[in-house]
């Protein structure tokens, strides 16, 4: 005989009629999400011209051609290929010379940006948001906003790094809500990231990933990705308190690298069937630099003209805090949007049952919630 | 024999790993059954083109190297050779099961000749064991139900079914499969030709595991479910109503049916106000609820709508259109197959442009389905299938709740012959009080135990069964030991041609 689970009795029970409830999809104060789309926060123009007045980025097969070009002259191997690879790794202080000089690199330029105000501070460096928020800190989309693989929709990083994230389960990310008593302001809340184990809930049409499916919590290896982090939600805004935390973050399958973020802030707004926004705090360059390095060889780096090497010497030089025993700047903020959908998320020691939601709760309208 | 019998059967006999498509053409439904569409068979050519494919494959699989081993109980001298002795012990035997009755003699030694050519010829003595097979399985005999009758000692001047046709009549009623060894034994010793012998050997059959099998078949028959071959969902209107969701909810209300009727052997009537069911993956983000992994067993609160198999995504999406929910179709639906109630079709010049009009500003199906009252046309069955089915609405077309639809609250009171209520539970209730509930599944259970719509000749054992079944307090597996007990499920009438014959007889035999 099958043993039936039963939601216990809720305090905010329903009448029978009408059967509707405003339950807003919070269930015993609680509103999970999945993350569904996500990428490095690039403030982009139609043109691009505003932000890379100089133009795009070379990679690494046009670097490579203009430090050897076709002249003659004999190269070894290892003063050619390995020389770069090695650079990949291990990237010198300074940009190779050609006979022109040194490779150029070409910063993100102007005033807009998207990403968060990390240090409190509005400092003359600092962007302002499209919404007009200011003093946003975001040294990353310096380096990164002229780089084409970083930029959307159709960049080989903006592209693949989503991609990988939707379909490998290892990057499976789950942001939980508790003590929330309302959506739209809520003084108090507690806001705990974890690695889920299942796959992301796609529509019938399968183009985009919709509300309502269930995650289950990677007690096991993902204790590591488990952080509760304090915030409060003003106007349907969701802000949690600065914290250093880690999230999965392969590019490919089969590795299993994470990303760091120090003093990272979530801002997102919430709705009962996503929560959308922005993820910011300080990476560090080494740990950014070994993360992407492990996951993204130099043939799909040339896609995308993403130079590591010179990306590397970018976000050193742009680092902007946590200084080392030298002095020099070790991280340097940044920023990625995020969109996530409503989900129910289990914990292993909790039935089905305490997952679910109050009786004749307001449907989820799943086209409304986090779209590819 | 219908493409699930058939693979039943198989399994039974062969295992459940054989690895097989039973694609068989579909039957017709006649007087609310598949089953009774069954009962008058005819086979075309591209029908027995398939019967062939499927027959070939279940050959080459049970003589695989594979199985070889455990479902042939010799081995050959020489794989390469005939082996009358190997074939002789193999043949008759599973001759027997495919065919539900003993084989003659030279019916034996026809199929053992036959394996030996085909061995000689490919040169293969399992190759000419599966030629041997394919054919059985190819054969009318197996399948088609040909029952035969006799004289009835105990009824002088009537005819019951003989041993073998009951077992199989028996089997394919409580097992949806063909009858096993025990029960062509039982058949063999005469036992169930007495009521003694016939009482052991069904209630044997209702202990089976099998059973659920056949209580699945008739469920899935009695509702309709074969419409779940054609459904179809517009993916932009519900996202999250995919394949998988119609398969499992057919799967979700045949468990829930098993485990309230067969497992816990409830009270028919509350599976239409029980709130117990399993979900799935599948069927999660349309109900609302986590899913756990796999089928978990899962009982909505008592403040929820989810009521009875009515608020299944079974009944709610099957009974509605592509785009949207429709009180008609489900009201239909209820009358129809819950009820054995007959819906007129709509007439032929019907006018559907006020309903359907796309820049109309109808909001809400109440709406719409108030402008056929509005026609006296129409008006004559909508009243018969929209007050229960406005019942329905606070559910769309995918089976998901809502309490809105375009903005307008969801008004879903209705009544059913005569008794109203405010939503969904008041007619599950309602349903559940219904007294033509419980008289339409004896009814159907009844023609689709003895193979044919129900006569008016058997009105007076529908009574009986009504009486019986109350008294049980409505449990299915007690109505279904009745009837399997019952004389008219053996008993054979004569047809109508027959009859005038036999009494024109009687009258040139008068003068």
């Amino acid at each position: 005989m099958h043993k039936f689970v039963r939601l216990s009795a809720l305090a905010a029970a329903v009448a029978a009629v009408p059967l509707a409830a405003s339950a807003e999809g919070i269930t015993n104060r609680t509103i999970g999400y999945v993350l569904t789309n996500k990428s490095w926060a690039v403030y982009q123009t139609p043109d691009g011209k505003t932000e890379c007045p100089a133009g795009l980025n070379d990679g690494p097969r046009e670097q490579f051609k203009a430090l050897y070009p076709d002249d003659g002259k004999q190269r070894t191997l290892l003063e050619t290929h390995l020389a770069r690879e090695a650079d990949i790794w291990f990237p010198n202080e300074n940009e190779p010379e050609t006979d022109k000089g040194p490779l150029p690199f070409r910063y993100a330029a102007g005033k807009m940006a998207l990403g968060l105000n990390l240090d409190g501070k509005i400092g003359s460096k600092d962007f302002s948001g499209p919404r007009g928020d200011t003093g946003i800190d975001n040294e990353l989309y310096r380096v990164l906003g002229c780089v084409p693989g970083f930029r959307g929709p159709d960049g080989a990083n903006y592209f693949f790094e989503n991609d990988y994230m939707q379909r490998y389960i290892f990057n499976r990310v789950l942001l939980e809500i508790t003590d929330v008593d309302d959506l739209t302001n809520d003084n108090d809340v507690t806001v705990t990231t974890y690695r889920g184990l299942d796959g992301l809930l796609t529509s019938a049409n399968g183009k985009d990933f919709i509300a309502g499916g269930t995650q289950r919590i990677d007690d096991r290896w993902g204790k590591r990705y488990i952080h509760r982090l304090k915030g409060k939600i003003v106007d349907g805004v969701l802000t949690t308190e600065a914290s250093d935390i880690k999230l999965p973050w392969a590019l490919t399958f089969d590795t299993n690298p994470d990303q760091g973020f120090k003093q990272a802030k979530f801002q997102l707004r919430l709705t009962e069937n996503s929560a959308e926004g922005l993820l910011g705090g300080y990476v560090d360059v080494k740990d950014w630099q070994h993360r992407f390095t492990i996951n993204w060889s130099t043939h799909h780096s040339s896609y995308g003209q993403m130079s590591i090497p010179s990306i590397t010497r970018a976000m050193r030089k742009l680092a902007d805090a946590y200084p080392g025993p030298d002095g020099k700047m070790t991280a340097i903020s940044a920023a990625a949007e995020m969109k996530f959908a409503q989900a129910f998320i289990l914990h292993p020691e909790k039935s089905v049952a305490d997952a679910a939601p109050t009786p004749g709760a307001k449907p989820v309208d799943q086209r409304a919630a986090g779209g590819q | 024999m219908s493409a699930q019998q058939y693979t039943n059967t198989l399994a039974n006999i062969f295992g459940p790993d054989l690895k097989f498509d039973t694609r068989f053409p579909p039957l017709v439904r006649t007087t609310g059954l598949l089953g009774n569409g069954a009962a008058v068979a005819g086979v075309s050519d591209s029908q027995l083109e398939q019967y062939q494919r499927t027959a070939s494959l279940v050959a080459s699989e049970v003589t695989n190297a594979t199985h070889r081993t455990f479902l042939i109980p010799c081995k050959p001298k020489d794989d390469k050779a005939a082996d009358a002795a190997c074939a002789g012990k193999f043949l008759p035997a599973i001759g027997r099961l495919l065919y539900r009755h003993p084989l003659a003699p030279d019916q034996s030694e026809a199929l053992v000749k036959e394996a030996n050519e085909a061995a000689v010829r490919f040169k293969d003595f399992y190759a000419g064991l599966a030629y041997a097979l394919e054919g059985m399985l190819l054969s009318p005999e197996m399948l088609l139900i040909a029952e035969t009758t006799e004289a009835d000692p105990a009824r002088p001047g009537h005819q019951r079914l003989e041993a073998y046709s009951l077992a199989t009549r028996l089997s394919l009623f409580l097992w949806n499969a063909g009858p096993d060894s025990a029960l062509l034994d039982a058949a063999a010793r005469g036992e169930l030709q007495t009521p003694k012998g016939r009482a052991r050997v069904v209630e044997m059959m209702l202990a089976s595991p099998r059973v659920e099998s056949g209580v699945r078949a008739f469920f899935d028959d009695m509702f309709g479910f074969d419409d779940f071959a054609t459904l179809s969902k517009d993916a932009e209107t519900y996202p999250s109503f995919t394949g998988a969701t119609a398969a499992d909810a057919r799967e979700q209300t045949l468990r829930t049916i098993v485990d309230h009727l067969v497992t816990n052997n409830g009270d028919y009537r509350d599976l239409y106000t029980t709130r117990k069911t399993f979900i799935s993956t599948a069927l999660a983000p349309i109900y609302g609820v986590p899913a756990g992994r796999g089928w978990v067993p899962y009982e909505f609160p008592a403040e929820s709508p989810r009521t009875g198999i009515l608020t299944h995504i079974s009944f709610l999406a099957v009974h509605s259109h592509p785009g949207r929910s429709s009180p008609t179709l489900r009201g239909k639906a209820l009358r129809e197959l819950l009820l054995c109630q007959a819906v007129p079709r709509p007439p032929a010049n019907v006018d559907f442009s006020a309903v359907e009009n796309p820049k109309s500003n109808i909001k809400t199906q109440r709406e719409r389905v108030n402008l056929h009252l509005a026609n006296p046309v129409c008006a004559g069955c909508h009243k018969i299938t929209d007050p229960m089915g406005l019942a329905l609405e606070n559910f769309d077309g995918s089976g998901k709740f809502r309490t809105t639809e375009k903005g307008e609250a969801i008004d879903a009171s209705g009544s059913l012959d005569g008794k109203a209520f405010t939503n969904v539970v008041g007619l599950g209730q309602a349903l559940h009080d219904h007294p033509s509930l419980p008289t339409c599944l004896v009814e159907r259970t009844f023609s689709y135990g003895s193979g044919g719509s129900v006569t008016d000749a058997a009105r007076p054992m529908l009574a009986y069964l009504n009486a019986q079944f109350a008294a049980s307090g409505y449990r299915f597996p007690t109505l279904l030991r009745t009837i399997a007990l019952s004389t008219a499920f053996s008993a054979v009438e004569a047809p109508p041609a027959a009859k005038n014959e036999a009494r024109t007889a009687l009258k040139s035999s008068a003068k």
